[in-house]
Order: structure tokens, then C-alpha cells, then sequence
């Protein structure tokens, strides 16, 4: 494997607790692959992420007042940095937490402290469908120019907090077998189509992901998790279910897809844990000549 | 047999497969893990451009191998070299918007035609379905989706909302009163190269496949290369980037193909473009927050047309200017047909919010059609009563 890409990797990977998201790729060296690293196949050419430049950035919000409509993207945002956030502390293979509206929404201005937003929104949990929570909510974005995650916090917090589900334990149990090994790739499929088996995965991985999402959330950011391009389940330790993961993460303002590689345990009582994430980078396929 | 002929022609186009005689799926049926093991290893190979259609894992399951024209033959030599057994389950691998395409054309000769409006980038014929009921340059109404190759159901709603127009010609009376005065030019696969190479390589591609001059990074993004602010805030001057805005405006054939074709028309009193996901409706401008002068108008159009939209299946959108509502963006497509004077410039992102994004389930194709052919088609009845 090429050691120049090895070590920009690791520099990545080392240098940024929460690596700068990233604006535009730019090319490595022609004829540079990391096979091995990033699973890009060898026809393709790595692309390493610039850090986050301001020219790219959208020109600074100029807020005349701190009142937001709720339905523009400012709010809109922020609530998602809320979604996260919720997910972080409450989210499961069986439970999700995403926001249905937002109501109100106004900003304050800290000055050297950042940016706060206050919002009201309406908070959709996948376990109770049918009924949706008011809760007040605050983000405050930190001001520099190195990414920092916002912080947040939520007035309905405790009342969110349940005991673990039955369907939870059985998931447990079952995936906690010595010889259990699941693996897969591309989930969704390109058709949308997930396998019933995987599909606990497949929101197990939407909860981690909101770890990274939050990490790199700012006011020019917005991410979902587009697919997961691979999952590896490893051996448990500690009780934890563990799975290495490898994310398709796509931010709506830059529309690019990011991948993203992390190491997710996951049991009943401890909640869904994530470390040793690292940013990959992008792939530039050339096309196989005829 | 011309018409069939020419109908095939024209889904094969509109579904940009590189050759439309060759793809096959073969149905393997492995009799040994030693088998298994070498389907895998098949699978990692990214030469043949193999897409898997189900995985090899064990020998209880079929396997299912679309395999492209280019990589028949030495795909079959090496599943005969190893004695693994296959059948031919699908000669001719087309989408299934495909065959939608075939019997609207067939079926509706006298309403629908294709117009053939340039070539893409890497040579596909490009076809507009027009529907009309005669005249000469009657007020019309363009619609264009898939210019983003990943939001598929952009594509798929088209080809769908295609059909129900065409059949609903006579039986719906707003449709049938709106293309008894006005026509109505359905452009489904924008960017065909795009969208083929989602197929074939990368489900996440976004934009077309021409190359960039002193970059290994190919596409623009034909969705920031109209003449609309061209090069402002929300575009990116690196050809590596996703919303890279290309070398000059409509420097991208797909773009300038479709700016040809509404200038030399000339009467065109609507422009709607279909995009994923977010489940907005949004009027101009993106490239600026300041105020059109339509805001007003176009506001109340856009919220009623939502109404109509979410009757179905309390499917909730938002409305606004792009630039409010999700981004800044220079030089995109409404924002340009505004400023030339079409007023009625709307972008639709379908569903959904988030959840499967760009990857939306074949089942939820049709409930996002219908749901949002009764927008458009208030659109539609608005501008009819507008124009």
C-alpha cells in the first residue's frame, strides 16, 4: 500500500478528534491506491478532503432579527443537530428518534461563545408512532474556524428515557452467540430493499452515525445516513455486541457523500457506544476502458 | 413495427444503457462451497462491472448476476471453466420504467411523440415526450426529472405521471382542458449518463460524466451550470466536488440542449423541475435570498399545490424559495427559466425526509407519483387559468 496515503490516513485519523468536515476533495498523487485501508478498488484514485475552507462555505447568515421561520433551513438545521443528539443518548436498533416540525425557532447571538438557537419542535419516537412530544430545545454552535460540535439540550429529555424492550434482548441474545459473524454490504440495496434480518442493522447504524453527524454538525451542515456500504460484526467484548461499520454519510448542503469507517458496541444496558471513527476518503473511480 | 421500433429505441435512451442487445442475468446455482468461494471472489472483482442481484452464500440460494455486454463472454468462459452451472434468466436487462415507456408511446400515438433534443455527453440520444393535441407552439409546459442521476424516483414519478397524463387524456376533465390549449414537454432521464452510471458504478452519482480538463474528477453538476447566477455562492469551482459548476454555464450538452429547445420554442409559460429528496416545493430564486417579484403569487401556488399533494397520504412538504428553504445555490434551472421570463418556476424534491433518502423503496414509487402528479397537476390547472 502506498505510504504516502497511509500516512495522510493516519494523520487524518490522529490529528482531528472530530476531523473537519470536509468541503471538496482534492486528488492524490495519480496512480495512488490504499487498498487495503479504504477498499477503494484499483482502478480508482484516492481523494483526500481539504479541510473546510471559507470560500466554500455559504456567505455568513445575516440575521437582521432573531427571529427564525421555522420551515427555512436555518431552523431546520439545528433541528436535525437535535435529532442527532437525541439518538446519541436514547437512539437502539429498535428505537429512533427524528422531529416531525418544527414550530418556533428564534436565535441569540453569544458573541465569543457562538451562536444559540432555541427551538420548538415536535419529537417523533419509532416505538409510539402515534404520539409525538412538544419539547424546547437549544443548540449552540461554537464560533472558529476548526469544526466543534454544537451543544445541545433538550427540555424533554427524561421523559424520553425507557426500559429496555423485549424485542431488544432477543437481538441481543441471538447476535451474542460466540459464533455469530454477520456481515454485509450495500443496505440499503440501490433499490431501497433491506433484508428483514439486517434490518436492525441497518438502524443500528443510523444511531451510531448520529455520533459522527453530531461530532461534524455545523450551521452549513446537514446529514443523513444515504447507505451502509459495509458491516462487519466482531467478536463481543464485555457484553457488547461489536460491529465495525463502514457509512455512506450525504450532507445536503455540499451534496457530497462521505464515508466513514467506525467501531460500534451496542448492548441493552449500555446503550450504543461509538469510537475509533475515521474519515475515508472519497474514491474516484475511472471508468474501465472498453 | 416502425413505431416499436422507434419506441425502443427511445426507452433505451431514456434508460441510457450502453448497448440494449447484450445485458443478460444469469441464474447460478452453486453445488459447492469451493463455488460459493469463487462467486465471492467474482463479486470483489470490479473489472466485469458484475452487479450482484442476490449474494452468493450458500448453496441452498440461487445467485442472480446482471451482467453488462462487455463482460458476457469472458463471464460465462469463466463460470464454464469452473463447471458452475447457470441459466439465462433476463436477456435484455431493462429498468422497469422501460417498459412503461413502450406502451404510452404505443398506446397514445396521437398524444405523445418524442422529440429528439441533442445527444448527452457520452452520446445517448436525448428525447422529450411531448404531449399535445395539435396546434403550432401552443403555451406549454416543461417538466424535466432525473437531472440528478441518484434520485431515481424522480425518474420513476415521470414515467409514471407520464402514463397517467396520457391516459387520463379524456377522462380527467382537468387534464383534458388543460392539453386541449396547452402542451406539456416531459423530459424523463435529464441526464442520462448520469443515471446510467448509477446503474453500472456508483449508486451515489450525482452528476453527468463529462470530463474535466486537468482533473482525474469527471461530472459537472448540471444543476449548478444553468446562466442564473452562474459561479455565485452554493456552487463549487472544484471539479472533484458534487456541486462542481463546470468550466462556463451550460458548458454541460444536457443543460444546453434543453436551453436550446425552450428558447428556440419560445412559449413555454411553465418550467417545473423533479429532484430528491426533502420533500419540498420551492419557486426561485436559490442563487439569491432576496425576493422575486412573483414571491407572492408563486407562494400561494406553491401551498395549494402542496394541499392538493398531501390530500393523499398526509405526505407533509415545505414551501419557499430554494435559497430560504434548504441552500444557497447558483445557477440552477428554475432560477434560470425565471429570469427569461417563464414565471411559473417550480422545483418539487420528493420524498422522503431522510430515512432511505436517495435509496426510496420500488413500493413507495407509485404513492410519491400520485401524490405528487396532484400537485403538479394544480400547477398545471393554475397556469392553464393563468396564461
Amino acid at each position: 500500500m502506498n505510504w504516502f496515503c497511509f500516512v495522510w490516513t493516519v494523520l487524518f485519523s490522529m490529528v482531528w478528534q472530530c476531523p473537519a468536515a470536509p468541503s471538496t476533495p482534492s486528488p492524490t498523487a495519480p496512480g495512488s491506491t490504499a487498498q487495503d485501508e479504504v477498499e477503494c478498488p484499483s482502478n480508482c484514485v484516492l481523494l483526500i478532503y481539504s479541510n473546510r475552507s471559507t470560500s466554500e462555505a455559504q456567505d455568513p447568515l445575516v440575521m437582521t432579527s432573531t427571529e427564525l421561520n421555522p420551515d427555512h433551513y436555518e431552523a431546520q438545521r439545528a433541528a436535525h443537530a437535535v435529532r442527532y443528539y437525541l439518538n446519541t443518548l436514547y437512539g437502539t436498533p429498535f428505537r429512533q428518534l427524528s422531529f416531525s416540525k418544527v414550530h418556533q425557532a428564534r436565535t441569540e447571538d453569544l458573541g465569543e461563545a457562538g451562536m444559540k438557537y432555541l427551538l420548538e419542535i415536535s419529537v417523533k419516537d419509532s416505538l409510539n408512532k402515534s404520539s409525538e412530544k412538544l419539547c424546547s430545545a437549544e443548540v449552540v454552535y461554537p464560533r472558529g474556524e476548526t469544526q466543534q460540535p454544537p451543544k445541545v439540550q433538550i427540555s424533554c429529555a427524561a421523559s424520553l428515557q425507557l426500559n429496555t424492550s423485549a424485542e431488544e434482548e432477543d437481538f441481543y441474545k441471538r447476535y451474542s452467540a460466540a459464533d455469530s459473524a454477520v456481515s454485509g454490504k450495500d443496505i440499503p440495496d440501490s433499490y431501497g430493499h433491506v433484508d428483514p434480518e439486517m434490518v436492525p442493522f441497518w438502524k443500528l447504524a443510523g444511531v451510531a452515525s448520529t455520533f459522527i453527524m453530531l461530532n461534524e454538525s455545523n450551521e452549513n451542515t446537514l446529514y443523513n445516513l444515504a447507505q451502509v456500504a459495509k458491516i462487519t460484526q466482531l467478536e463481543s467484548q464485555n457484553g457488547q455486541l461489536r460491529l465495525e461499520y463502514v457509512v455512506l454519510l450525504h450532507d445536503m448542503i455540499s451534496q457530497e457523500i462521505i464515508r466513514w469507517k467506525m467501531l460500534v458496541s451496542w448492548s441493552p444496558a449500555e446503550g450504543v457506544k461509538v469510537s475509533d471513527t475515521q474519515l475515508l476518503p472519497k474514491c474516484h473511480c475511472k471508468p474501465p476502458t472498453p | 413495427m416502425k413505431l416499436y421500433l422507434a419506441v425502443f429505441a427511445l426507452l433505451v435512451a431514456a434508460q441510457c444503457h450502453k448497448l440494449f442487445i447484450g445485458d443478460q442475468v444469469l441464474r447460478i446455482n452453486a453445488e459447492s462451497e469451493e463455488q460459493i468461494q469463487l462467486l465471492k471472489e467474482l463479486e470483489d472483482d470490479e473489472g466485469w462491472e458484475l452487479d450482484f442481484w442476490t449474494y452468493p452464500v450458500s448453496t441452498d440460494l440461487p445467485v442472480d448476476i446482471h451482467v453488462p455486454s462487455a463482460s458476457l463472454h469472458a463471464a460465462k468462459s469463466f463460470l464454464h471453466l469452473h463447471n458452475i452451472s447457470f441459466t439465462v434468466m433476463i436477456n435484455n436487462v431493462q429498468v422497469r420504467n422501460s417498459f412503461i415507456q413502450i406502451s404510452i408511446l404505443a398506446a397514445h400515438a396521437n398524444l405523445v411523440s418524442k422529440v429528439h433534443i441533442g445527444f448527452s455527453y457520452e452520446n445517448r440520444p436525448m428525447y422529450v415526450l411531448k404531449f399535445s393535441t395539435g396546434g403550432n407552439k401552443r403555451p406549454a409546459i416543461w417538466i424535466d426529472a432525473g437531472i440528478h442521476a441518484r434520485e431515481w424516483v424522480s425518474t420513476a414519478s415521470a414515467v409514471w405521471m407520464a402514463n397517467k397524463m396520457a391516459t387520463d387524456y379524456g377522462v380527467d376533465p382537468s387534464v383534458t382542458s388543460l392539453l386541449g390549449r396547452m402542451d406539456v414537454y416531459l423530459m424523463v432521464v435529464t441526464n442520462p449518463d448520469g443515471y446510467a452510471y448509477t446503474h453500472t458504478s456508483n449508486r451515489m452519482w450525482r452528476k453527468t460524466r463529462s470530463i474535466n480538463a486537468g482533473s482525474v474528477c469527471r461530472g459537472v453538476d448540471p444543476n449548478r451550470n444553468w446562466d442564473a447566477g452562474f459561479g455565485g455562492p452554493g456552487a463549487s469551482k472544484n471539479p472533484c466536488s458534487d456541486s462542481y459548476h463546470g468550466p462556463s454555464a451550460q458548458s454541460e450538452i444536457e443543460v444546453k440542449n434543453v436551453v436550446d429547445l425552450v428558447k428556440n420554442h419560445g412559449n413555454f409559460k411553465a418550467f417545473i423541475s423533479i429532484h430528491s429528496y426533502s420533500q419540498l416545493l420551492m419557486y426561485p430564486y436559490g442563487y439569491s435570498c432576496n425576493n422575486i417579484p412573483d414571491q407572492a403569487e408563486l407562494g400561494t401556488v406553491g401551498r395549494s399545490a402542496v394541499q392538493a399533494l398531501s390530500s393523499l397520504y398526509g405526505t407533509s412538504y415545505r414551501v419557499g424559495s430554494i435559497c430560504r428553504i434548504i441552500y444557497q445555490a447558483s445557477g440552477g434551472s428554475i432560477d434560470w427559466s425565471y429570469d427569461i421570463g417563464i414565471k411559473y418556476s417550480f422545483a418539487f424534491e420528493l420524498r422522503d425526509t431522510g430515512r432511505y433518502g436517495f435509496l426510496l423503496p420500488a413500493n413507495q414509487i407509485i404513492p410519491t407519483a400520485s401524490e405528487t402528479w396532484l400537485g403538479l397537476k394544480y400547477i398545471m390547472k393554475y397556469v392553464r387559468d393563468n396564461s
